[in-house]
């Protein structure tokens, strides 16, 4: 299994703490207290870990916006320990349309070309050609992907399933796409962590694509530093955004004992150390030992230096993952 | 299917070939011969490399000094053993050259020479993404492998032309000429300088920079150094989308840090131009498997006749006759090589 680390400039904070993102993850977690308090609403509890299978009895428990989570003592994912049913989900988030995702409006092209470029090597290094891509959902999360594969990515032919609302949660479809379209690799965005089965959708992946099939994977990271410091607090810990946020070795153990083989595990996450230094420069906060007075004094470089040691530890608050079937 | 093997030359590198070999499993070392016996090897030890045959072997490794490797190499194919040989192949292309006649007298034989680091995985990985085509045509390379010369540097063999044929181009800079010529092929036109700067005393180089272009316009700079204090291994490549470096290279001393392959796709502006600075993909490796890995490729040679890939006789060749066009481009050192060998005739 390959660790790579991919090097870029730091982010503006501004994309992750300003005013825009605090309307979206108000309105996020306003659409769960209504859930919360809604009567018909189907519920799933969890009693193990969806990454490791470990029991809920050896876990850590919290809770953010009336929502229990746990953090799995096996292998440090963390999770919300019930989940709405999968249609529920779909259909808040297509509700949401009226409010955007604040990642949405901005100029995501760095992003685009970052997913692509992954793709683009992973083919050339795997020796497996990818001509046919589908594309689970993040089209839905991005808009602007769809045109930016058109221009961007030249070689391979991109199909697209969005969100849709469906009894099912979409696995019928999604079923049927990958019958159909045969792909030879299906991206997999910023999904992971908000789908109420991960599992499930894992398997369904594996079920129905021929083998040797790539399955390009990325979603939010528990062993990054950002959550293991903040932790709930942290601002991208939106709960309906963030059911599942797998560590490194929790997704390895759920992809394994789906048949999957693990080609590549990375945590390309560039948030960590900007987050940080704005949470214990803010003068609010308490103070831990060794981070307030690191962040305090750490200058531009010394951020950039922490945030590529993160990265090359595995310890970043997103990661990647390359599987075969 | 058990190789009977001896090793001619039982020292640092003969003793890194026997360990592969052993660990490969195909490989049964029977024998070895050095300029002094050791009584405390788990092999018998002779000191006559004639004296190694009376053990049988069907596979000869030769570790020795340059200049006896070509009477080493002809010697064994020419007894009917299959022979791996450490480089640099000789001292000149002549010596190439007196190898593959023995070679070619026998066809049934493999001939392969340690050419290891085109068999470091960071190389094979960024020979991959070349030869995938993603990374598009290949502009220029850039390599430099340096080292602080190390004690004993003017006593040493390696800096006696008469016994290696060069100083550090030939030692070492040869791998940085190989792996140019491994993702271009051959270097015709070359350009250089060649300097003597801290050991006065030996007549060999301590720094060699060369310029040179391929048939196709691919061009490639090499800086080779003694005197590069901070031991540095660095390979770059540019293409049209892209590059690759690779910073480090895996080897017995581990001075050379570790194995980092970088590599970067180009993001364009909607003007089809690149933006400076792409994200990079930065891949480490931490195991050194090239000795592994050329065991593995001799013996698959011998037992089921799979063509060798790295190190053969004829890249051998090309990379010997790269490395006398180095020195020959220099009009002040190439006069100088040639007043030392008036002065050797003499
Ligand atoms: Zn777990």
């Amino acid at each position: 299994m390959q660790t790579p680390v991919f090097l870029d400039h730091l982010p503006d904070i501004s994309t992750v703490t300003g005013r825009k993102p605090e309307r979206y993850r108000l309105t996020r977690n306003k659409a769960l207290s209504e859930l919360l308090l809604d009567d018909t609403a189907h519920w799933h509890e969890r009693s193990n870990c969806p990454a490791c299978g470990g029991s809920i009895a050896k876990s850590r428990n919290f809770s953010r916006a009336y929502l229990p989570f746990q953090r799995c003592g096996g292998c440090n994912s963390i999770y919300a320990a019930r989940v709405p049913a999968q249609q529920e989900l779909d259909r808040l988030r297509l509700e949401q349309t009226a409010v955007k995702d604040p990642e949405a409006e901005q100029d995501r092209e760095f992003e685009f070309i970052s997913l692509l470029n992954w793709i683009s090597l992973t083919e050339a290094r795997s020796g497996c050609r990818l001509e046919r891509v589908l594309d689970y959902r993040f089209c839905s999360q991005a808009p602007g992907f769809e045109e930016a594969t058109g221009r961007l990515s030249h070689n391979r032919d991109w199909q697209f399933l969005p969100l849709e609302s469906a009894a099912d949660g979409g696995i019928g479809k999604l079923t049927r796409s990958l019958r159909d379209l045969a792909p030879k690799a299906v991206l997999v965005q910023a999904e992971m962590d908000r789908v109420a089965d991960p599992a499930q959708l894992l398997r369904t992946l594996r079920e129905n694509v021929a083998e040797g099939t790539i399955v390009f994977i990325g979603t939010s990271c528990s062993d990054g530093l950002e959550y293991e410091i903040l932790g709930v607090d942290s601002p991208s810990f939106i709960p309906l955004d963030r059911l599942n946020i797998f560590s490194v070795k929790g997704f390895e153990l759920l992809a394994q004992s789906l048949g999957y083989t693990v080609l590549e595990a990375s945590t390309p996450g560039r948030r960590d150390a900007v987050l940080l230094e704005q949470y214990f420069n803010s003068a609010e906060n308490a103070k831990i030992p060794f981070w307030s007075s690191f962040f305090q004094d750490a200058d531009k470089d010394r951020l950039r230096d922490l945030q590529i040691l993160l990265q090359r530890s595995l310890k970043s608050g997103v990661m990647r993952f390359v599987l075969k079937t | 299917m058990t190789l009977r093997t001896a090793i001619i030359g039982y020292g640092k590198m003969g003793r890194i070939r026997h360990a592969a070999m052993e660990k490969h499993g195909g490989f049964k070392v029977v024998a070895a011969c050095d300029s002094q016996p050791d009584p405390t090897a788990a092999i018998p030890v002779v000191t006559d490399p004639l004296a190694v045959y009376d053990y049988n072997p069907d596979v000869i490794v030769c570790s020795v000094p340059n200049m006896m490797i070509p009477d080493v190499v002809c010697e064994a194919l020419t007894r009917g053993k299959h022979v791996f040989s450490e480089k640099p192949p000789g001292r000149n292309s002549g010596d190439v050259r007196r190898m593959r006649q023995a070679e070619a007298q026998n066809p049934s034989l493999v001939l392969k020479f340690g050419f290891n680091h085109r068999m470091h995985d960071a190389i094979e990985e960024a020979k991959k993404l070349t030869d995938a085509g993603t990374m598009g045509d290949l502009y220029f390379m850039r390599g430099v492998y340096g080292k602080a010369g190390g004690p004993g540097y003017a006593q040493n063999w390696r800096n006696d032309p008469t016994q290696s044929g060069g100083g550090i181009l030939i030692d070492q800079g040869i791998h940085m000429l190989d792996l140019f010529q491994m993702f271009a092929g051959r270097f015709t036109e070359v350009q250089s300088f060649i300097q003597r700067n801290f050991w006065t005393e030996v007549p060999v180089e301590d720094n060699a920079f060369a310029l040179m272009k391929n048939p196709e316009g691919i061009i490639a700079s090499v800086h080779s150094s003694a005197t590069q204090w901070q031991h540095t291994f660095r390979f770059e490549l540019y293409m049209r989308n892209g590059f690759i470096s690779v910073d480090g290279i895996l080897s017995a001393s581990g001075s050379y840090g570790t194995e980092v392959l970088t590599v970067a796709l180009n993001r364009l502006d909607r003007g089809g131009n690149p933006i400076p600075n792409p994200e990079c993909q930065e891949i480490r490796f931490t195991e050194d498997l090239s000795w592994d890995k050329e065991a593995a490729e001799f013996y698959e040679a011998i037992a089921n006749g799979t063509p060798i890939r790295s190190g053969t006789s004829a890249q051998a060749l090309e990379v010997m006759e790269l490395v006398e066009a180095i020195y020959a481009a220099d009009p002040e050192w190439h006069a100088q090589l040639q007043r030392q060998s008036v002065t050797a005739a003499e």
